[in-house]
């Protein structure tokens, strides 16, 4: 009874909704305050009933009720309870559910009152959202429900592939959804300006804390999953440019653009246009990334189902979402009226538009390389795979001028006036860089390509240390007293400081991992001391353990450093009955300096034991990076007392 | 400076990085690509051609009973139940690579064998990469849904 009730719960929202829509539309034109009032109460209604909904699909994963088909197929009474939760979203219906109360949550925060937006302009933001949401519950309540029922009921659950029984990926969707479905509000920002046709500088002040907390969201559920790729496939790698990786890199890539282009209209009426077209393209690759991964297009443990009848309701839904405001656009963006654009070549707003440039073009390479294999495929039959050496050739070269700009364009000024001292801070970036890259060579010569990554990132140390430098010269006060300290931290930028030294950690992380990394590979028998690089393993023994839903092979290895122990690690196979089938657990050190990662393969005692060891320099500076960016977007709303306002 | 130049420049710029980007992408495009074939779909369309110095992707089920795993290096054969390939891989093999499994293989062709790089077994809910399960769908050797 309790499950029918969720799915009642869905089926008035999807009602309310298009009643919702019809009233806004009737209302479109002669607009009166109690309008935008309706459309508020209703935003509040929506997220509440999608809410609810959400609470009972959720018990009804907790208490294990395998009369719904969804926790049959997804679930097993002796998982253990966190990913009894984590299964509701780890699933085709499931997750869509996720979405629609992720997205029904940011339209009902955004219409709160507090955040000061136009009337008229807030009715079209929230009848723009609302018609997102009632195509969602659409393909929710007529292809993917997720409150069937079973014909007959089973003694036990099928059980969570065994993969995705992990915490990383139990906080992955939730933040991943978080940052596709933020960017929805700028969408609806983009096109709520189009319908009434008029676009200020509050406009983009007012979008701006949501695009940040989307692009924060987004950077960490992208890091979460590239960090559970990392320990969990026992690769040894953390991107794999795999079309569902791309899938959500390409709305993170036209977010970031789309989040520095923002502040060049919060100063000034220019780029509106622009502006426009990135908030409409930032949600459509949101769209495209939710799809692609869902529609079974591309195969991966990401595929949960692919059904050809959702095939073609996506693509209608892919048509009105992201066709009808593309149409609008052609029409109506010629009307706004722009500020003229008046500024040097050498300040920040120059510098933001060719970041957006080559971010865009960026993303380009990225689309052309997921999408190109499928075209081939529909149009020829041919099955071809694209893998890292593309992206090698045709993002890097591309991004690397972003990195370089990246360092020079906070020392800038806005507008038309540059600082007499800019050339001096030029001079001592250089230099510092120069001083770097001398050290970086001295210590481990490599490639070509390795210095000029490493230079990226010492570049990028430096240009947020000269900044902060000069800042602090310019502020003129003697840091004496600990509240001098915190005035000064909250008259500068800090949020960007963060975020560009998070691309400069990242950077350092990726050249170590992609060019320093060592590999062994070898078959080992019980006994066996071997050296790999500097230190040597000892292979211990190997014993069968029993887990609380699997059977592991555990096999124990000393590390050792000059004939000590310095460590012990324990690689495991995982065996799991319910699901029939087996993972690798890799055996991970890891620490500041870099990770030892031994994977522990088939085998048996007469032939030895498969094993495979990577020694991957400064890998954890990877996600700690991203970390760090994200942390960097959230300090920049908090730091702004408008922004503070209008997400309280 | 004049607003037309400014225009012109940034108008410059827009070009030269497409230019840039889209030479990039087509000389990737050229010498990145991996095809996918299955042991039949090879022989179909290189004949009699032993070497083949591109990377390949060789698709189809683990052949029962071939599996030699010798010290460093796992010796197999990938069938489509019409032709057979022999694969050569130092490394260690996937969790789900068993005998009669579908699995993709990728490599060079070296005197008629796969010597692989990499071996995939990724697959969706009915333990087939999707590649080889199209395949073997059209070859009319497979039905699919089988092992659900």
């Amino acid at each position: 009874m309790i499950p029918e009730i969720g799915h009642i719960f869905l089926i008035i929202t999807f009602v309310a909704s298009i009643m919702q829509i019809l009233f806004w539309i009737y209302n479109i034109n002669s607009f009166h305050g109690f309008t935008v009032n309706i459309l508020k109460k209703s935003a509040l209604i929506n997220f509440s009933l999608i809410l609810s909904s959400f609470f009972i699909l959720t018990y009804s994963f907790i208490i294990s009720d395998f009369s719904l088909l969804l926790v049959s197929n997804n679930s097993h009474s002796l998982k253990p309870l966190i990913y009894k939760i984590s299964g509701v979203w780890g699933n085709h219906e499931g997750s869509l559910l996720l979405w629609v109360l992720i997205l029904s949550a940011f339209t009902f925060l955004v219409s709160k009152k507090n955040s000061n937006i136009n009337p008229k302009l807030l009715s079209s933001i929230i009848g723009v959202q609302t018609i997102i949401l009632s195509l969602f519950l659409a393909f929710i309540l007529f292809t993917s429900n997720p409150f069937e029922r079973v014909e007959i009921l089973p003694l036990d659950g099928r059980g969570l592939n065994p993969l995705l029984q992990d915490p990383g990926l139990a906080l992955h969707p939730p933040m991943l959804y978080i940052g596709y479905v933020g960017l929805s509000v700028a969408f609806s920002f983009a096109v709520g300006a189009l319908i009434i046709g008029e676009i200020n500088r509050e406009w983009a002040q007012q979008m701006m804390p949501w695009i940040t907390i989307a692009w924060s969201a987004l950077t960490i559920g992208i890091a979460l999953g590239s960090w559970w790729a990392y320990y969990e496939l026992g690769w040894g790698g953390w991107w794999f440019w795999d079309p569902v990786e791309n899938a959500s890199f390409m709305p993170w890539l036209i977010a970031t653009a789309l989040l520095h282009s923002v502040r060049v209209l919060e100063k000034k009426l220019v780029l509106v246009n622009w502006i426009i077209l990135l908030s409409i393209l930032a949600f459509s690759f949101s769209l495209l990334g939710t799809f692609i991964v869902r529609s079974g297009l591309l195969t991966s443990v990401h595929a949960f189902a692919s059904d050809p009848s959702r095939g073609v309701f996506i693509l209608i839904i892919l048509a009105i979402a992201i066709g009808g405001p593309l149409i609008l656009y052609a029409f109506k963006s010629s009307s706004f009226k722009e500020q003229k654009m008046q500024f040097n070549i050498l300040s920040k707003e120059s510098a933001i538009l060719i970041n957006n440039l080559f971010l865009t073009t960026a993303t380009a390479t990225v689309l052309i390389g997921t999408l190109y294999p499928l075209f081939l495929d529909a149009f020829n039959g041919n099955k071809i795979s694209i893998g890292p050496a593309y992206y090698n050739a045709t993002f890097a070269p591309i991004m690397a001028p972003v990195v370089f700009l990246m360092a020079i364009a906070p020392l800038l000024n806005w507008g038309q006036h540059q600082q007499k001292n800019l050339s001096k801070k030029f001079i001592f970036l250089i230099i510092t860089t120069f001083i770097g890259m001398i050290c970086l060579y001295i210590i481990e010569q490599s490639s070509l390509f390795a210095l000029i990554c490493g230079s990226l990132s010492i570049w990028l140390f430096s240009g947020v240390i000269t900044d902060i430098i000069a800042k602090i010269k310019e502020a003129k006060i003697k840091f004496n007293k600990l509240s001098q300290v915190f005035f000064f931290i909250s008259k500068i930028n800090l949020g960007i400081h963060i975020a560009h030294i998070g691309v400069a950690v990242f950077l350092a992380g990726v050249t170590g991992e992609q060019f320093y990394k060592t590999e062994y590979n070898g078959r080992k028998h019980i006994g066996d001391i071997f050296d790999v690089g500097e230190k040597s393993l000892e292979f211990k023994k190997i014993e069968m353990l029993d887990g609380p839903n699997y059977k592991s092979q555990t096999a124990t290895f000393n590390l050792l450093n000059d004939g000590k122990v310095i460590n012990v690690l324990k690689p495991e196979k995982r065996f799991y009955p319910t699901e029939q089938s087996q993972t690798t657990e890799a055996a991970i050190l890891s620490d500041f300096l870099g990770d030892t990662y031994l994977v522990l393969g088939d085998g048996n005692k007469e032939i030895g034991w498969s094993i495979r060891v990577y020694f991957n320099p400064l890998i954890s500076w990877i996600w700690g990076g991203a970390c760090l960016m994200a942390l960097g977007g959230l300090v920049s709303i908090l730091q702004n007392r408008k922004y503070r306002k209008i997400i309280k | 400076m004049n607003p037309k130049y400014k225009r012109l420049i940034i108008l410059i710029l827009i070009l030269s990085i497409l230019g840039l980007a889209t030479k990039l992408v087509l000389m990737a495009l050229k010498e990145n690509i991996i095809y996918f074939y299955t042991p039949n779909e090879l022989k179909k369309k290189y004949g009699n051609v032993k070497n083949i110095d591109n990377k390949i992707r060789i698709g189809g089920l683990v052949l029962e009973d071939s599996v030699i795993i010798d010290k460093n290096t796992s010796i197999f054969e990938i069938t489509d139940k019409k032709d057979v390939i022999k694969v050569f891989f130092k490394g260690q093999l996937p969790d789900l690579f068993r005998e009669g499994q579908g699995i993709v293989a990728e490599g060079i062709l070296k005197d008629n064998k796969l010597i692989a790089s990499q071996v995939l077994a990724k697959h969706d809910e009915n333990y087939m990469p999707p590649e080889v399960a199209d395949a073997l769908i059209k070859n009319g050797v497979w039905k699919g849904e089988e092992k659900k």
